[in-house]
């Protein structure tokens, strides 16, 4: 039987005081790529954002790794270290002394309080390791803030692989990237995945990349319109339901990933 | 005061106890400074303490009214009032800075019409708006002490969730990092600190002490590890020199120090380009 990593039910979510998702129900099993599909404002990254306990629930139940997210986002330590987030982008404002190598600690540091000097040692191997897995050992001693977009993005997939991870939650990971650092840095996640043994769900406006790369599609308008497979999910005739009639898929062309 | 000394009068001096206090309070006001400072400075928090500073005066002034120790009603009105600010941050939709402008102000008007209650002129006003650090006592020092070991433990314990929380609150929260709590316990040692500091430093120059140093160190530190102690240094580089300066040249302390920070942020400043990264 196919383990299930992440399970919701139900899944209400108010925002500014309107209904930004309504009655989400879907389940992830172990080790897939799904993306969550939709136009602007449908809801996509207060549904990942809620599904981390980032944001509060109205209604419904959110299973993570068999654990239930408690109402305030509560989990337990051990299940909260095997999930990561990658966000749209870091709110770094001018400049911000902290190293690659120091943020990637971050990521491997479990919750709550100790003093720095606790694993040290396991600490900087872990990190060491995660920045050769995404080709940023020559970037360790650089300042997160002088790095470029393209760069930022993997120090943050080595801040998620600085630690063995279940579940990799990615809301428009790819939005600020040109075309070739995009290309990049979906090769990298696709490796990753595969390596870590990783499930995913990522938010994505690149509907040529989910139909290549993943494994199950979630069309996201405020309620959940549509999944399955991509070739089912993405099919012009859900594509104009999701987004509204009239409405042709721009498709990029990019390379397969190596 | 000294008349007309000069710097061959330095090692005399020195053996001032008063002056040595006050070099000692200078040290733990620098250190205090710079180690809050360089969480505050991050997460943008410098206007903050400059609205504690000021809204102290409305605590000084309580206390003057009301025949009490200032010390005594400063804590706990700055505690109530750095509380207050991050509930109203948190559930107005108005920018922090509008907020923070508007209760500052208020609280200095209040503060004036108070002081405007006492049939004669408030004593000891001008240290308190401008520091007195050259008369604080033993008891002072040792509740600097005691500060600057609470925020010091503190800091150390919770600041990888703070680093956390200045880059992404979103990847905070979702490493478990309880962002509420985190924020007010920041805020609440920002105000003791400012109420144990007010004494040497002055209602209206505590919040050089905490941003000055920090935005120096933010400018040239190399890393997250470097950057707190180096606010720290020149925090306290800053503090003694300032004093020592004072001393010889017989000028008001608190504006002194407070000058030679910004010399020291200029210098960073204009070592900055220098560190800029290679490709």
């Amino acid at each position: 039987m196919v383990e299930t990593v992440l399970e919701v039910s139900g899944l209400s979510v108010r925002r500014a005081g309107l209904q930004a998702v309504e009655a989400v129900s879907f389940r992830l099993a172990a080790e897939t790529d799904t993306a969550l599909v939709g136009p602007n404002g449908a809801g996509k990254s207060t549904l990942v954002q809620a599904l981390l306990g980032i944001l509060p629930s109205d209604a419904g139940e959110v299973r993570l790794l068999g654990h239930r997210l408690g109402p305030r986002g509560q989990l337990p330590p051990q299940v909260r270290q095997q999930i990561a987030y990658v966000p749209q982008d870091l709110h770094l404002r001018g400049r911000l002394p902290i190293t690659v190598a120091e943020f990637v600690g971050l990521g491997w540091d479990p919750p709550g309080l100790r003093p720095p000097w606790c694993g040290a040692a396991r600490r900087r191997q872990a990190v060491a390791d995660a920045l050769r897995c995404t080709a940023m050992t020559h970037r360790a001693h650089r300042l997160l803030s002088d790095l470029s977009g393209g760069e930022r993005k993997r120090a943050l997939l080595a801040f998620c692989v600085v630690r063995p991870r279940r579940l990799l939650l990615l809301d428009e990971a790819q939005a600020g990237l040109d075309p070739r650092a995009a290309e990049q840095f979906h090769t990298l996640l696709y490796q990753l995945r595969r390596s870590q043994g990783w499930t995913v769900l990522q938010v994505s406006h690149d509907l040529e990349m989910v139909r290549r790369t993943c494994d199950a599609v979630l069309c996201l308008n405020r309620r959940l319109r549509c999944s399955g497979t991509p070739d089912h999910a993405l099919a012009p005739a859900q594509l104009e339901r999701l987004y509204g009639p009239g409405w042709v898929p721009y498709l990029h062309h990019h390379h397969q990933p190596r | 005061m000294i008349d007309g000394p000069w710097l061959a009068d330095l090692p005399a001096l020195l053996q001032l106890p008063f002056l040595q206090r006050a070099l000692l309070a200078g040290l733990l006001t620098g250190a205090l400074g710079g180690l809050m400072g360089s969480v505050a400075v991050l997460r943008q928090l410098s206007f903050f303490s400059d609205a504690l500073g000021h809204s102290a005066l409305l605590g000084l002034s309580l206390g003057l009214v009301l025949g009490l120790h200032p010390t005594l009603v400063l804590i706990p009105f700055a505690v109530l009032f750095a509380l207050v600010v991050n509930q109203l941050v948190q559930r107005s939709r108005l920018p922090a800075d509008s907020l923070l402008n508007i209760l500052y102000s208020s609280s200095l008007a209040l503060a004036v019409l108070l002081l405007s209650l006492l049939r004669t002129p408030a004593p000891g006003l001008q240290q308190l708006l401008f520091g007195d650090i050259l008369g604080v006592d033993r008891l002072d020092l040792v509740q600097l002490l005691l500060t600057l070991a609470l925020v010091g433990a503190v800091l150390l314990l919770s600041h990888r969730a703070q680093m956390l929380l200045t880059i992404d609150e979103g990847l905070a929260r979702s490493r478990g990092v309880a962002v509420g709590a985190q924020r007010l316990v920041f805020v609440v040692l920002l105000a003791l600190v400012v109420a144990m500091a007010i004494k040497a430093v002055g209602a209206l120059l505590i919040s050089a002490f905490v941003v000055i140093p920090a935005s120096a160190a933010r400018l040239i530190a190399p890393s997250l590890g470097s950057y707190a102690l180096l606010s720290v240094l020149i925090g306290c580089s800053g503090a003694v020199v300032g004093l020592v300066l004072s001393a010889l040249a017989n000028l008001p302390s608190g504006p002194v120090v407070v000058v030679v920070q910004l010399v020291l942020f200029v210098l960073a400043l204009v070592w900055m380009p220098l560190l800029r990264p290679r490709a």
